[in-house]
C-alpha cells in the first residue's frame, strides 16, 4: 500500500477473534481490537494525531512547541508527529513510571518534564499545585505551546467516534457487539466508540475498567483519577470494575504465548477484565441457544514494559546467571577464601612489592577520579562482575589488590577470584575510606 | 441512606498501643492534670532514631542522625536523644531558643546543627559552643565571618545548604527535567561559584565541613537527584582546596499515621465522589479539601498529608539510598561511599514517629441541627491542641471510654461525629472531617488522638481566650510498671521515682 504520509496509515486496524479454547467463554465471541498496530505503535496515534492536526498545520515549520500531559503512548504519537511537522514537544508529567518509555520518547526528541512530588511539609492554605501553574504557562500571552489537551479535548473522542467505533460496526458486518470493554485513560476512546457503538444498538452493554487503587497499569487511570477527567462521563458506562497490575500481566502473557498477539499489560488488563466479568454472562448463556459478541482494545506492544513485566514477575523474564559470580558465594566462604590487607601492609606492598600489586579501584569514574590511590586502574563493580563472568582478567602471575569503599565489596571479589584460581588477590581492608583515614596519600586526575 | 463508617484508623506500635490500652491511668492523667494533655514515650525516639542508625550501617555509611528540634518542643525527648550514642546522633535546631534548650539538656555544642534563619545571637552562641551552622546565603556567611572576627570565636564549621537544582544543566544526561517547589532556603546551584569564592575568602573564620539541601517534597526522584548533585559539588569543592566531608541530606522521610491502606483509599475516593455531589459530604459544610467540582469533574489537589504511607522513616530513607541516581547510575549510598562523603539526615516527623498522643476529654456530645444522625462532639482542647488540618493529616482519634460507661447501652454502632473545640470561634473545629467513631462518646470519655509528637501536639499550641494549654508527661517503663513525670522533669536514668533504697 503506496502512502504520502505516514498519518494516512493511522486507524483502519484488524479485528481479531480470540480463539475460544482460550478464554473458555463457550457461548461468547470476543474479539480484540488490535489498535498495536498503527504505525506510531498505539491506540493514541487516532486522537494524537485528530487533536494535533489543526496546530500542525496552522504552525507547521514555525518555533512552536506541541504540549501534552502524558507519559507514554499519547506523547509518543504526538513528539512523532510534532517532528514531522518541524516542531517540537514537550510532555508534562508526573507519571513517568516505565524508564523504557522515558528513553523512547528522549530518543523520539520529546523534552520531559517531571512535576514535583508531594509536599511533606503540608501548607494546606497553598493552592498552587504544578498543574495550576502548567494551565498558567501555556496562557500567557506570546505563549508559543500548541496545547493538545487531551483530557478535556473532544477531539480526542471525535477521533474514536469517527474511526476506531465505525471499524469495530463494519468488521461485525454492520452490528455492534453486545459488549465492549475499555480501559479507561483519558476515556477518548471508551466514550468515541461507546457513543457509535450505541447509535446502532442501544442494548450494547459497555464495561469501563480502572486501575486498583493502589496499583499502577500504564494507561489507565484509578477510580479517583478519572473523576479529574474532563471527558469521563460516569453514563457512558454501564458499569466499572477495577484491575489489578497482576492480572494485566497475566492477560498479557496470555495474549502473547497463546494468541499471538505482541499485547502491551495494558492490552492484558482489558482482556483480563473482560474474561472476568463474561464469565458470568457465559455461564447465564449456557443452554439457552444464544451467543453474544464482545470487544476489547488492545492498547499498545509488549516492548516497551520489559522494566515493569521485571518489577512485577520477575520470573517471566528469569534470566540464568551464568559463569562464576560473588552472589554465588556464601558470606562463611567469603571470609574463609579471601584475603585482607590493612591500609599500612598495603601501603608497603604497593611501594616496594616485587612485583608490585596491581590496584583495581572497583568504584564508580567519577569518584574515581575524584580520588584515587596512585597507580590504580578503574575497573566499575559492575564491569568487573561481567569480566570475571568469562574467567580472570589479569594472569596469574600479578598479585592484585582490590579496593572499594569500605571493603565489603572487594572482599567478596577476593574470595572468587580465589576461587577462580589466583594465587595472590588481596581486598584492602577498611577500603579506600580506610586508606584516607589513615592519612595515606589519594591522588586526583 | 446508610454507608459504611469510614474510618481512618491509626497506625498504633507496640508501645504506644500498650499506653493505649492503660485507660485507667490515662484517665488518671487527665484527672490530675487536665485536658488537653501531651503524653510521650522518650523511649520510642531512641528507638527509632537506631533505626535510621541502621540504614546508615546497612550501607555502610557514617554520620550523625539530628533531630529537628522544631517538631516538638519537649525536654524529654531531647533529653533522651542527647544521651544516645554522640557519634550517632545529634539535634538540628532552628532557633536561639531551641540552641539553648539543646545545651540545657545535655548536647554538647559540637553534636548541634543551627539551620533556619538566623539573628546575630544564634549564630554567636552556635559559634561559641562549637555547633555546625547549616549555612543558607552568601549574606549568613559574611554575617558569621565577621561576628567569629569581631569576637574571636575560633574557626566554625559550616555546611552550605544548596537550593534550585530544578534549573540545574551543568552535568546533564540525565533526559528529563525534574520540577520541584522553589525554596526560599538556601543558595541556587546557579550562584554557586560566588558561595564557594566566599568560603575561600573567609577560610580564616569559618571550615567547610560539608554540603546540604532539603527538599520540600515526598517525591524520591527529586532528592535523588539533589543528593547526587551534591556529591558532584563535593568534588568541584575539593579540586578548589575546600576540604568538605559531609552531604546532609535534610529530611522529609514522612510517617504512616493510618493503619490500613483500604482505608485511606476508600476515604479519599469518597472525597472526590462528595465533592461531585454523588454521595453525602464527608467534611464540615461541604469542605473539599482542595478538591473542587467545575461541570462535573474534579479539579484542584487534594491538600492532605498522604497518611498511609507504605514506606516512611527509616524505610524512606533506606528506599533513597538504594534507588540509581540518574546521572552517574550508582545508587546514592554507593556515591556516597565511593565519594568518601559522611551523610547526615535530619528527620523531625518521622524521628517522633509512635512517639505520643494528645488525650482531650469530650465536654458535650449533642445532635447536630438539621441531622440527627450526626453529632456534635465538644472536647476540651482547641485546634491550637492538635493541628491535623494545619498540615493536612486526617486520622481518628481512639475512644477510651469512662470506666462506669462501658458497658452501658448496648445499641450503640458507629456513629459519625464532628470534634469541635473549646474556642468561642465558629472555625474552631479539631478537624473538618467527618470522624466516625465505635459508638457515640459520652462527657467524661477521653479521645487519644494518636502519633501527635511530629508537629500535631504542640507547634500551634496558644493561650488564646486564655484557655489551659496541654501540660505534658513523660512515660516510662520499668520492670512491668509504668510511671510518669512532668516533661521538664524527666531525665534519661534509670529508677525516674528515684533509686529505691
Amino acid at each position: 500500500m503506496r502512502y504520502d504520509s505516514i498519518t494516512e496509515a493511522i486507524g483502519n486496524t484488524p479485528l481479531v477473534r480470540i480463539d475460544p479454547s482460550v478464554h473458555g467463554l463457550g457461548n461468547i465471541d470476543l474479539y480484540a481490537k488490535l489498535e498495536m498496530l498503527n504505525p506510531f505503535g498505539s491506540v493514541k496515534d487516532r486522537p494524537a494525531w485528530h487533536m494535533a492536526r489543526p496546530h500542525l498545520e496552522e504552525a507547521a515549520g514555525g518555533d512552536g512547541t506541541v504540549v501534552e500531559l502524558s507519559s507514554g503512548n499519547t506523547a509518543k504519537a504526538l513528539a512523532l508527529l510534532a517532528g514531522l511537522h518541524g516542531l517540537k514537544f514537550k510532555s508534562v508529567t508526573n507519571r513517568m513510571r516505565v524508564p523504557e518509555i522515558k528513553e523512547l520518547l528522549l530518543l523520539l526528541g520529546a523534552e520531559i518534564e517531571e512535576l514535583p512530588g508531594q509536599s511533606e511539609c503540608l501548607d494546606p492554605t497553598d493552592t498552587d499545585d504544578p498543574l495550576t501553574r502548567f494551565h498558567q504557562a501555556l496562557s500567557e500571552p506570546g505563549s508559543r505551546y500548541l496545547h493538545t489537551d487531551q483530557y478535556f479535548n473532544p477531539r480526542n473522542v471525535e477521533a474514536h467516534a469517527a474511526g476506531t467505533g465505525p471499524e469495530i460496526v463494519k468488521d461485525l458486518d454492520g452490528q455492534a457487539p453486545d459488549w465492549f470493554i475499555a480501559c479507561v485513560g483519558t476515556a477518548g476512546s471508551s466514550t468515541g466508540v461507546a457513543q457509535v457503538l450505541r447509535e446502532h444498538d442501544p442494548q450494547v452493554r459497555v464495561l469501563g475498567l480502572v486501575a486498583d487503587k493502589s496499583d499502577f497499569i500504564p494507561g489507565i487511570r484509578t477510580i479517583d483519577e478519572v473523576h479529574q477527567v474532563g471527558l469521563f462521563d460516569p453514563a457512558t458506562y454501564d458499569s466499572l470494575a477495577s484491575v489489578t497490575s497482576q492480572e494485566a500481566i497475566d492477560g498479557m502473557v496470555t495474549l502473547i504465548r497463546r494468541c499471538g498477539l505482541l499485547s502491551g499489560p495494558t492490552g492484558g488488563a482489558a482482556y483480563q477484565g473482560a474474561v472476568r466479568h463474561l464469565a458470568s454472562v457465559d455461564a447465564g448463556l449456557a443452554g439457552t441457544g444464544r451467543r453474544q459478541s464482545a470487544v476489547f482494545i488492545v492498547c499498545d506492544r509488549a516492548e516497551s514494559y520489559l522494566s515493569y513485566v521485571r518489577q512485577r514477575r520477575p520470573e517471566l523474564l528469569g534470566r540464568a546467571r551464568r559463569g562464576p559470580s560473588v552472589s554465588s558465594l556464601t558470606d562463611s566462604e567469603i571470609r574463609a577464601e579471601a584475603r585482607v590487607i590493612g591500609v599500612e601492609d598495603a601501603r608497603r606492598w604497593t611501594a616496594e612489592g616485587d612485583p608490585r600489586p596491581l590496584v583495581v579501584d572497583l568504584r564508580g569514574p567519577h569518584a574515581y577520579a575524584a580520588l584515587h590511590i596512585e597507580g590504580s586502574v578503574n575497573i566499575v563493580d559492575e564491569m568487573f562482575e561481567e569480566l570475571v563472568r568469562t574467567g580472570l582478567p589479569f594472569s596469574r602471575r600479578t598479585p592484585v589488590l582490590l579496593a572499594c569503599p569500605v571493603g565489603e565489596k572487594s572482599l567478596r571479589y577476593a574470595a572468587l577470584l580465589t576461587r577462580m584460581g589466583h594465587p595472590d588477590v588481596r581486598s584492602l581492608a577498611g577500603g579506600i575510606v580506610a586508606w584516607r583515614d589513615a592519612g595515606a596519600p589519594l591522588t586526583r586526575e | 441512606m446508610k454507608d459504611a463508617p469510614l474510618y481512618l484508623r491509626p497506625r498504633v506500635d507496640p508501645p504506644l498501643a500498650s499506653l493505649l490500652g492503660d485507660v485507667p491511668f490515662l484517665h488518671s492523667l487527665v484527672d490530675v492534670l487536665g485536658s488537653p494533655l501531651n503524653v510521650l514515650l522518650p523511649e520510642v525516639v531512641a528507638e527509632n532514631a537506631e533505626r535510621f542508625r541502621s540504614v546508615y550501617r546497612r550501607h555502610h555509611l557514617v554520620g550523625r542522625v539530628y533531630f529537628a528540634h522544631k517538631a516538638n518542643r519537649s525536654s524529654a525527648l531531647v533529653r533522651r536523644l542527647a544521651a544516645c550514642d554522640p557519634a550517632g546522633v545529634g539535634i538540628d535546631v532552628a532557633s536561639l531558643e531551641e540552641l539553648r534548650h539543646a545545651l540545657s539538656c545535655g548536647f554538647t555544642g559540637d553534636r548541634v546543627m543551627a539551620t533556619g534563619p538566623k539573628d546575630r545571637e544564634f549564630l554567636w552562641l552556635a559559634a561559641r559552643v562549637g555547633a555546625t551552622v547549616n549555612l543558607d546565603s552568601v549574606g549568613e556567611l559574611e554575617l558569621l565571618a565577621q561576628l567569629v572576627r569581631t569576637y574571636g570565636l575560633g574557626r566554625v564549621d559550616v555546611l552550605a545548604r544548596l537550593s534550585g537544582f530544578e534549573s540545574d544543566t551543568g552535568h546533564g544526561g540525565a533526559g528529563t527535567r525534574v520540577l520541584s517547589r522553589r525554596s526560599r532556603f538556601g543558595t541556587p546551584l546557579a550562584e554557586a561559584d560566588e558561595l564557594w569564592a566566599a568560603l575561600e575568602r573567609h577560610q580564616d573564620a569559618v571550615a567547610l565541613t560539608g554540603l546540604a539541601y532539603h527538599l520540600d517534597t515526598t517525591g524520591l526522584e527529586e532528592k535523588a537527584r539533589a543528593l547526587e548533585r551534591c556529591v558532584l559539588a563535593m568534588d568541584e569543592c575539593r579540586a578548589r582546596g575546600l576540604a568538605p566531608r559531609v552531604v546532609d541530606i535534610g529530611g522529609g522521610f514522612g510517617v504512616g499515621y493510618v493503619a490500613e491502606a483500604g482505608e485511606w483509599e476508600r476515604w479519599t475516593t469518597a472525597l472526590s465522589e462528595a465533592v461531585l455531589g454523588a454521595r453525602p459530604s464527608l467534611t464540615w459544610r461541604g469542605h473539599g479539601y482542595g478538591l473542587r467540582n467545575e461541570g462535573g469533574t474534579v479539579r484542584g489537589a487534594a491538600a492532605l498529608y498522604p497518611a498511609h504511607r507504605p514506606v516512611a522513616g527509616p524505610g524512606y530513607l533506606d528506599q533513597l539510598l538504594s534507588r540509581t541516581a540518574p546521572v552517574l547510575g550508582r545508587p546514592p549510598a554507593t556515591l556516597l561511599l565511593e565519594h568518601l562523603n559522611d551523610l547526615y539526615v535530619e528527620p523531625g516527623r518521622a524521628l517522633v514517629d509512635q512517639c505520643g498522643l494528645s488525650l482531650a476529654r469530650v465536654l458535650d456530645v449533642r445532635p447536630m441541627d438539621g441531622d440527627p444522625t450526626r453529632h456534635l462532639v465538644r472536647l476540651g482542647m482547641n485546634a491550637g491542641d492538635v493541628s491535623l488540618e494545619e498540615h493536612g493529616v486526617l486520622v481518628d482519634p481512639v475512644l477510651l471510654p469512662r470506666g462506669d460507661s462501658r458497658d452501658a447501652a448496648p445499641d450503640d454502632g458507629p456513629v459519625g461525629v464532628h470534634l469541635v473545640g473549646n474556642l468561642c470561634l465558629e472555625a474552631d473545629l479539631i478537624t473538618r472531617r467527618l470522624v466516625f467513631l465505635p459508638r457515640l462518646p459520652r462527657a467524661g470519655d477521653l479521645l487519644a488522638f494518636v502519633n501527635t509528637a511530629g508537629y500535631v501536639s504542640d507547634f500551634h499550641a496558644h493561650h488564646a481566650q486564655r484557655q489551659p494549654v496541654a501540660r505534658t508527661v513523660a512515660v516510662t517503663e520499668e520492670g512491668g510498671a509504668r510511671h510518669w513525670c512532668l516533661d521538664e522533669d524527666y531525665w534519661p536514668l534509670t529508677h525516674p521515682q528515684g533509686v529505691p533504697s
